[in-house]
């Protein structure tokens, strides 16, 4: 499939692509910190300061490494950062844990069973949060398969629940739900 | 006196609220989370009471508790796939309850009883809980609040596809004797042969004399003649009487699949893409058509012909008929183990058939853009991956089938070689005759042939089902209600429209729509203004019902339109939209739209009033110039000309313009303000624009800022106070600005 793609942009030249809002922010200029309250303050340059911030990823499922965007209160982008790596170490950990509280996805580790009937499924699964039953209706709308290995499950209730690799799921797991997809 | 939001908890956690509680401490809300306090799956319990947030974990830990004067603010935060209840408390740390989307509902529900006690309103939220479990099996549901698949299917099914079957009860009691025949003329021939062998070819006893076993042979094979004619007529009335009454039921399944999607709410079209639905109507039904031509009469004939069989082969011989038995366990046994899984397989096809025409009409219907783009052959690779997809389920489920076929008949073939090597030596020992030994051979034919083709009839059934199952599902949708017995009739509309304090939100968990109060009187005009998104074309939503508020009312003439008489609602609001719908037809029957009964000279002066009679009459056809889907043809303002003067032709009591002029140039704009000029006269007017300008003659302005209206009044009013209108109008001259030195 993505050969095929990749073919017909290999054929047809067209202009390089430029950026034209080059991030003007480096990691290391950012420092998060928390208030008493717990509150998130976020100072560029120790000049500038913002409260209220919300750490967000752009591109959850293809980048979720990088890419982490800081909101202000009103949900107006302050900056991206690329690159985690230039991060404070304190501030990376304030990252990470904000990240951790937004992204309620929910990795399965094993399957304990997935019971089909007229295109609903009900699973039952082991994840990284613990054991879980959930429905999903319509298998090939709200299972997305992400690259060859990945799939991303959404329930009746818009919950997310994350494959990352389907390989290396048990053969019982991977079964069910070679015969579920 | 208040309300209370009382979830079951278990007893230690009861016993524990007990324990912490105040004896005077009066219960609220008690609800618990699906996450625990390191958001994990758990549950935490959460307790208002009339002067303190409990927060308590399942097991051991630290329990919260703030008392109501400590809070600062609550509100929930969306997250990803969940949320939190985030507790703002004076000089503490901030408090999170972290809960998934299944409880999202629940969780804004406290948030507001919080803010309720907080600021000292009263205490007022809505304590219905959702039901996320079956009360019969236990299951989780696949809709909240919805009956459960698992515990109405099967026979369920079949009830309701013969309940279709009524109106033709004499058809079908034909029906049925046919089958009944045919069964019979099956049965008999073998016990004919059976005879033939034993007393005129091979006679057992040898006394019966050589003229007598000729005329016997004649008057066996005159039976056998006999039972052919018959059998070949009963097929004759069968064939065409059911032909007859398949098609039947089925159109009339049909027909009330599509009175039924006619008469759905918006919100279930929301929900499902309408290749999905398409698919339904045709796909589905044709299915079900197969089955109840095909599938259901070959399951009574043979269901009728396997048990004769057993009777005639007991009667001759019990011993080798339960010894031909033996392999029938090993079938059903087999066909257990199978049929679930070709049961997925087969929804699954009709999974990924529906995704692929969606796909298709998708792509169809943006060719445009996608030539313009230049991306027809990523268009092409992009339909392939699904086109494999479809491939591989097919072939998938074909093999599996073709598997299940071969392992039947391999089954079927060791029953024969049983009646052989059993039946033959019964023969050789003299307990059965040889003619016994070849009816037996014959009946095991029209016996296993039944069952292995049982199977392929199993598997159209098991597709019918599903099939009839999704039709039912939209049949069982609630559609909206035009004849609510208790519905107030509103023939003649005055149009005095008011928003009583009215929160919504398609999704239930995220209001678009904050608190609006309104108050529109009989005749006014008025301009809804603000960004995209602030919730400009919710509010006309709700006043054309297409949706119901989640809090709050919207009165129209002071009747709550929830109870109103839908047909009088809709039947005196007109809406013209930004994308002109026109149905294929003709341009006077596009303008008729709405009244049939209008006279040629009404319609021509409705499109005269629309400024659209001038370019009509320049069409080769006039009025008679046929439409195609959605106005292929015409111009996109010649299309809002025509939707105008459907509209004034419609004479609505309450007008609604969602950007009617912003997809046509300058000087039409010109012609089709005129045309809505006469349009708006003397009518309850609720307008949309983005060119801010063309609301200059509005009455009031109402201004909107995420789903909260923050300003109200006159153009100029609202210019002087240099608020949000001000900015918003100065955004848009700097804009024209730039547009008018570039021009």
């Amino acid at each position: 499939m993505t050969s095929s793609i990749s073919k017909i942009s290999d054929r047809t030249e067209q202009p390089p692509v430029i950026i034209s809002h080059p991030g003007d922010v480096a990691g290391s200029q950012l420092r998060l910190t928390r208030d008493l309250k717990q509150i998130l303050h976020l100072t560029i340059d120790s000049d500038r300061t913002w409260s209220r911030v919300k750490v967000v990823r752009a591109a959850p499922l293809t980048h979720p490494d990088r890419y982490i965007s800081f909101l202000d209160e009103k949900g107006v982008e302050i900056c991206m950062i690329d690159d985690p790596g230039s991060f404070n170490e304190e501030t990376l950990n304030i990252i990470n844990e904000e990240l951790d509280r937004r992204y309620l996805t929910s990795t399965i580790l094993s399957v304990r069973s997935i019971r089909n009937e007229f295109g609903t499924s009900y699973w039952d699964v082991e994840t990284d949060r613990g054991e879980r039953e959930f429905v999903v209706q319509n298998a090939e709308e709200h299972v997305r398969r992400l690259g060859s290995h990945r799939l991303l499950i959404l329930d009746v209730d818009g919950n997310r629940f994350e494959i990352p690799r389907l390989e290396k799921l048990d053969r019982k797991s991977l079964g069910m739900i070679e015969r579920t997809l | 006196m208040s309300t209370q939001m009382l979830e079951p908890v278990d007893v230690q956690i009861a016993g524990r609220i007990n324990e912490v509680l105040d004896d005077d401490e009066e219960v609220l809300i008690r609800a618990t989370t699906d996450l625990d306090e390191n958001r994990r799956f758990g549950r935490q319990c959460v307790v208002v009471t009339n002067r303190r947030l409990w927060v308590l974990p399942e097991s051991d830990g630290q329990i919260f508790q703030v008392p109501v004067e400590q809070i600062v603010k609550c509100r929930t935060e969306p997250l990803v796939g969940g949320g939190h209840l985030e507790v703002e408390r004076r000089g503490e740390p901030m408090l999170y309850i972290g809960y998934t989307d299944s409880q999202a509902v629940k969780f804004s529900e406290i948030t507001r009883g919080l803010e309720q006690l907080r600021q000292g309103n009263p205490f007022l939220i809505n304590p219905q809980l959702d039901k996320l479990r079956c009360d019969n099996c236990g299951r989780l549901l696949p809709e909240k609040n919805s009956i459960c698949p698992a515990c109405i299917r099967k026979r369920e099914t079949l009830k309701r596809i013969a309940v279709y079957l009524l109106p033709y009860k004499l058809k079908a009691a034909v029906i049925a004797l046919a089958f009944a025949a045919m069964a019979g003329t099956q049965l008999l021939p073998p016990l004919v042969t059976r005879h033939l062998v034993d007393d005129v070819l091979v006679p057992v006893d040898g006394t019966a004399s050589m003229d007598d076993r000729v005329s016997l042979l004649g008057l066996l094979v005159l039976a056998l003649i006999g039972l052919r004619l018959l059998n070949w007529s009963a097929e004759w009335v069968h064939g065409w009487t059911a032909a007859w009454l398949g098609a039947q039921v089925v159109a009339d399944i049909r027909g009330h699949l599509y009175r039924c999607l006619e008469m759905l709410s918006m919100q279930f079209y929301d929900k499902r893409e309408v290749g999905t639905l398409l698919s339904r109507a045709s796909r589905d039904v044709g299915l079900l058509h197969d089955f109840l031509i095909d599938g259901l009469p070959y399951i009574i004939i043979n269901g009728l012909l396997v048990f004769g069989i057993l009777g005639f082969l007991l009667w001759m011989s019990v011993p080798l008929t339960l010894y031909v038995l033996i392999p029938v366990p090993f079938l059903i046994a087999w066909g257990f183990i199978f049929w679930p899984r070709m049961r997925t397989f087969f929804s699954k096809w009709s999974q990924v058939w529906a995704s692929l025409t969606d796909r298709t009409v998708e792509t169809l219907t943006g060719i445009r853009v996608v030539k313009a783009f230049a991306q027809e052959k990523r268009e092409m690779s992009n339909f392939a991956r699904p086109n494999l997809r479809l491939r591989e389920v097919a072939q998938q489920t074909e093999i599996k089938s073709g598997v299940f076929i071969a392992t039947i008949t391999f089954l079927t073939g060791l029953g024969m070689l049983i009646v052989w090597l059993l039946g033959g030596q019964q023969v050789l020992d003299g307990r059965i005759t040889l003619g016994t030994l070849l009816a037996f051979y014959a009946y095991m034919w029209l016996l296993y042939g039944p069952l292995v083709r049982f199977g392929q009839i199993y598997v159209e059934m098991t597709r019918a089902f599903a099939s009839a199952e999704r039709i039912f599902e939209v049949i069982d949708t609630e559609s909206e209600s035009f004849e609510a017995p208790d519905a107030v009739r509103l023939p003649q509309m005055q149009g005095h429209i008011r928003f009583r304090d009215v929160t919504f939100g398609y999704d239930k968990s995220k209001p678009v729509l904050h608190g609006i109060n309104l108050d529109v009187k009989p005749g006014e005009m008025i301009g809804l203004v603000g960004k995209s998104g602030v919730g400009k074309t919710t509010t006309i939503n709700l006043i054309a019902r297409f949706y119901d508020p989640d809090q709050g009312t919207i009165e129209i003439d002071d009747v709550d339109v929830n109870r109103l008489n839908l047909h009088d609602l809709r039947s005196q609001i007109g809406i013209v939209l930004q994308e002109p719908m026109l149905f294929s037809g003709t341009i006077a029957e596009n303008i008729s739209y709405g009244r049939h009964d209008a006279t040629f000279a009404q319609i021509v002066d409705a499109a005269r009033s629309a400024n659209a009679h001038n370019f009509i009459l320049g069409k080769d056809d006039g009025y008679d110039t046929s439409v195609g889907e959605k106005g292929a043809g015409l111009s996109v303002g010649e299309c809002q000309r025509i939707s105008i003067a459907r509209a004034l032709l419609h004479n609505p009591r309450i007008l609604i313009l969602d950007e009617a002029t912003a997809s046509v140039d300058v000087a039409t704009e010109q012609q089709i303000q005129q045309a809505l000029g006469k349009l708006t006269e003397g009518r309850t007017t609720i307008a949309i624009a983005h060119r801010l300008s063309t609301l200059r003659n509005a009455d009031r302005l109402v201004v909107l800022d995420q789903g909260r209206i923050v300003e109200q009044g006159t153009h100029t009013e609202l210019m002087s106070k240099r608020g949000v209108f001000y900015d918003l109008v100065q955004l848009q001259q700097a804009m024209d600005a730039i547009i008018a030195t570039r021009e």
